[in-house]
């Protein structure tokens, strides 16, 4: 427990040339709380020390950041900084059941995160779907030197909002009664999960905002009545100031605008988030659909009327440059995944990896890659169901995503932000040569959108040892089964990583082994692993030939009793033919 | 059921009904020529009554069937919200019973010319007894081919609006005009005294591909059931196709999809056999049931005859030895059904009373 404290102390010390570095700590006791955010409907929600919603977290680059979790909800949960690279710490990451056994109700873990970059990001559970629930908040790191000046900052965290609890609708969406896999559909939209926000604008000021989707499955369309905006970050990465009327932020992304203020306090204006319809998979009529906050120049002043806005086409590798390149580099290894979805042999639509479903396995993925010595390279210690890739450090990585299902799905890799190098039509099966983008710093990222029945051609240096998960953001997905665990360089993470007893204590305390395979087991026998539903076979089985032979059967005989009622009429006709 | 151009049942329908109308008509022309050898003038004229009165009895009909068919199936349907897959089922359960009906008195077609004999000698004597007017006389002629036709034609119009409820209206007329015309072909055989035998097996055969069908139509209504079920549980805003109740299924087939309109041969066999890639235990049950059904008919239908038959047999060895008597007499059987001499039987194997005028028919 005091080797993380001491660790951030000793990196504290080490550093001279930075501006400050501060601890900096947060005691967080998640706990239930009831509101009603949405002004529809009193419901249970996940807060922070019993206030809903969660407060930001806001360090500086070069701070060590502390979390003192305590775990008053009735589930065994977790929090992962997403958009974080955990470098060296992977143990922090937070997804349950690949980097820790979660925290048990009535225990407390701690964080201890080093800054090591800067931008914005968001924090949200990671086990089950808390965080849809509302266990979600703005994780801003600011840089004592940004790159473009500006006067004041606002942070926009849109997300959408359900009226049950998360539990109560993945039992509705994981069902053999919903074979079509239809995802359940909001009731409405939040900024910074409350309503009417408000952002106090001067004239002549220039402003960032800081915008975050922090949905369980909306995107949403963002645009300004009466002001443009010049996105300059994405995703944590600062990018060339490029101006746009409006654009699309798919749930996990952020991105920053800057947004000069107009010169007279004439009106006020609204900021819109417009959900995109066709991320659902029925829009209700009583649905709003759009959300929005609200820019005061004056208290007094009269709202400026809505602008109609065309969403048009985004393509935000093709559009953003990042301000300090980075070139890109052929990659040593090539992995292809491809994304589907399908009724499986449980009767239930899941969703695939190259036909495997994702189901985690009975050890940490981590605490297997630091238990197993010499086998940990061997990606079948790992399990099956948890769809291991073992990397090599240092090693030049490609994945061609390929998203072979209706629709848009917005992929996140952990521990990196991974260059977007190529987008093509449908599924990329090797045969002619992949067309990449024609450039030399491709945009970079965490989490990339890839529309319906496209791809996308991501590439990343496998320079971080750790465990880090590869899944959709849209969090019925993940739910689903739409994720891969991506195991980069398990021979360095012995010297690299420290896990603490707290987090073996947890997987006692859960009645989980913390160490061995993924069944728990020495070497790679995997008896006992968990094991996931697999394709329907498509063919006939014992019980459809017994089926199918007594139909044919009960047909022949029927036809034959035709012909033998017959029979008599024959010999009648016979009879008479003679006379 | 069937093409979307042509449709099987109805071709049958039309087929049988015509089938009896051209005997019925032969049988009236043959009794002329018999009866009327010497009187030229008098056989013409009521041949022409003859003709007349069945031309007037198929064109009526033509005018009441097609404007039945149409408004049935532009209005009618719509009164049920046909897309209801519960009423498709209900309906395609009426077409069964129609159809199975339809294909088990065609295997009696062969003995039509017989009872139309019979029935028309009847007639006559039946005249004769009452000794009615001239007028009623001189008309008889055109008036019973007249009703003859018109009763058939109207037979065939309800069965056809009860077998097309759930098919596309494009394809009836062909299948109209290709049956009346093979009844027609067929009508003449039977009048020219053609081979009854070949005729037999044909219709044999045609009731065996009528009571598939019908068996088919089972399995495919059962399954529209279970789809209208099964959208509901699952809020399906459309006709999803490929998703089914997992719960009692029995096979579930990747390939050989009948709706997969690339691969023609399934549908096919979807229209023929009730075919299709996902098998449900009620389809499946449904379809066996039905069979045993027609099977249980089937045999009732047989024993019962054989049992009348034994009981004909009798009587006429009862007979030939009390010749002489010609007393009118009964004879009780272990049912305790009295067959009077000289009456037929409903239907089955016909006693002749040898009438003399109709003997060398």
């Amino acid at each position: 427990m005091l080797v993380a404290p001491v660790k951030a102390l000793a990196f504290l010390l080490g550093l001279s040339a930075a501006a400050h570095a501060a601890v900096v700590t947060y005691n967080w006791n998640i706990t239930y709380v009831n509101t009603n955010p949405d002004g529809l409907m009193d419901r249970r929600v996940i807060g922070i020390n019993g206030q809903f919603p969660p407060p930001a977290i806001n360090v500086t680059l070069n701070d060590t950041l502390v979390i003192n979790v305590v775990n008053q909800i009735s589930e065994p949960t977790t929090l992962h900084a997403h958009g974080l690279f955990q470098t060296g710490n992977n143990q922090m990451d937070g997804p349950s059941m690949v980097t820790q056994c979660p925290i048990p109700p009535g225990s407390n873990f701690t964080y201890t995160i080093p800054i090591q970059q800067y931008g914005t990001y968001w924090i949200h559970g990671h086990n089950k779907g808390h965080y849809v629930d509302g266990l979600r908040a703005p994780f801003i790191i600011h840089n004592p030197a940004e790159v473009y000046h500006y006067d004041e900052e606002y942070t926009l965290g849109f997300a959408d909002w359900y009226h049950d609890e998360h539990a109560v609708l993945l039992d509705e969406y994981l069902s053999i009664f919903n074979p079509s896999g239809a995802e359940p559909v909001p009731k409405s939209a939040l900024i910074n999960q409350m309503l009417n926000t408000q952002y106090s604008f001067e004239p002549g000021k220039v402003y960032r905002l800081r915008i975050i989707n922090m949905s369980a499955l909306a995107m949403f369309h963002i645009h300004i009545d009466g002001h443009d905006m010049d996105i300059i970050e994405v995703d944590g990465v600062d990018v060339t100031r490029t101006s746009v009327k409006t654009f699309p932020i798919s749930a996990a992304q952020r991105y920053s605008v800057l947004v000069t203020a107009r010169n007279t306090t004439s009106n006020n204006f609204l900021i819109h988030g417009d959900m995109d319809p066709e991320m659902f998979d029925t829009v209700p009529d009583t649905l709003q659909m759009n959300i929005t906050g609200t820019i005061i120049y004056d208290a007094t002043s009269p709202l400026a009327p809505t602008e109609l806005i065309d969403w048009g086409e985004f393509d935000d590798a093709a559009l953003l440059t990042p301000v300090i390149p980075m070139a890109t580099s052929p990659a040593d290894d090539q992995i292809s995944l491809t994304a589907s979805f399908q009724v499986m042999d449980d009767y239930i639509n899941k969703a695939t990896f190259n036909d495997i479903t994702y189901v985690a396995p009975k050890v940490p993925t981590l605490y297997t890659a630091v238990s197993m010595g010499n086998l940990s390279s061997d990606p079948q210690v790992y399990g099956t169901y948890s769809h291991p890739w073992v990397l090599k450090h240092n090693s030049w990585v490609e994945i061609i995503i390929n998203n072979n299902d209706a629709g848009n799905h917005p992929f996140h890799l952990h521990g990196h932000v991974f260059q977007v190098v190529g987008r093509g039509e449908g599924v990329y099966d090797g045969s002619t040569p992949y067309t990449y983008f024609n450039t030399t710093n491709p945009l970079r990222r965490d989490t990339v959108l890839v529309r319906s029945l496209q791809n996308v051609a991501i590439r990343f240096q496998a320079n971080n040892p750790g465990v880090w998960f590869l899944h959709c953001h849209i969090e019925w997905h993940l739910q689903a089964g739409l994720a891969t665990t991506i195991v980069e360089a398990p021979e360095a993470m012995a010297g690299i990583l420290t896990v603490d007893q707290t987090h073996f204590d947890h997987c006692k305390a859960l009645g989980l082994p913390s160490s061995g395979n993924a069944a728990g087991n020495q070497g790679l026998d995997l008896t006992g692993q968990n094991v996931g539903p697999n394709l329907l076979p498509g063919k006939f089985t014992t019980k459809g030939i017994v089926a199918l032979f007594f139909t044919v059967l009960s047909a022949v005989v029927g036809l034959g009793t035709v012909v033998w009622y017959a029979q008599d009429e024959e010999l009648v006709l016979g009879k008479e033919d003679r006379r | 059921m069937g093409n979307s151009v042509f449709s099987v049942p109805v071709y049958f329908i039309l087929f049988r009904e015509t089938t009896e109308a051209a005997v019925i008509v032969s049988v009236l022309l043959s009794f002329l020529s018999q009866v009327l050898a010497d009187d030229h003038r008098m056989r013409k004229r009521l041949s022409r009554q003859v003709w007349a009165g069945t031309a007037l009895g198929l064109i009526i009909s033509i005018i009441i069937g097609a404007t039945f068919i149409v408004v049935w199936n532009k209005y009618g349907k719509n009164l049920w919200a046909n897309s209801e897959g519960i009423w498709v089922g209900v309906f395609s359960l009426v077409a069964v019973v129609m159809i199975t009906v339809m294909g088990l008195a065609m295997l009696r077609t062969t003995q039509i010319q017989e009872k139309w004999k019979v029935k028309l000698s009847k007639a006559m004597d039946e005249e004769a007894d009452r000794g009615l007017g001239n007028s009623s006389r001189r008309y008889a002629l055109f008036i019973l081919p007249l009703i003859t036709v018109l009763r058939e034609g109207l037979e065939a119009i309800v069965f056809i609006g009860g077998v097309t409820f759930t098919t596309e209206s494009k394809s009836i007329p062909l299948a109209v005009v290709l049956g009346m015309i093979s009844g027609f072909i067929v009508g003449y055989i039977i009048y020219r005294g053609g081979n009854k035998m070949n005729l037999h097996r044909f219709f044999t055969a045609s009731t065996c591909l009528l009571l598939l069908l019908a068996a088919g139509l089972v399995a495919r209504a059962v399954a529209a059931f279970e789809s209208y079920v099964w959208g509901k549980l699952t809020n399906a805003q459309s006709d999803d196709g490929g998703t089914y109740d997992p719960r009692y299924n029995v096979w579930a087939l990747t390939c050989c999809d009948p709706k997969n309109n690339d691969l023609g041969g399934w549908q096919l066999f979807n229209a023929l056999f009730g075919w299709s890639n996902i098998g449900s235990i009620g389809s499946v049950v449904c379809y066996i049931g039905y069979w045993l059904i027609v099977i249980g008919v089937l045999v009732f239908m047989k024993l019962k005859r054989r049992r009348i038959a034994r009981a004909n047999a009798l009587l006429a060895v009862h007979e030939s030895s009390n010749n002489s008597s010609g007393d009118k007499q009964s004879l009780e059987l272990e049912d305790e059904k009295k067959i009077p001499v000289g009456e037929t039987i409903q239907g089955d194997v016909v006693r002749e009373d040898h009438p003399v005028e109709l003997k060398h028919l």
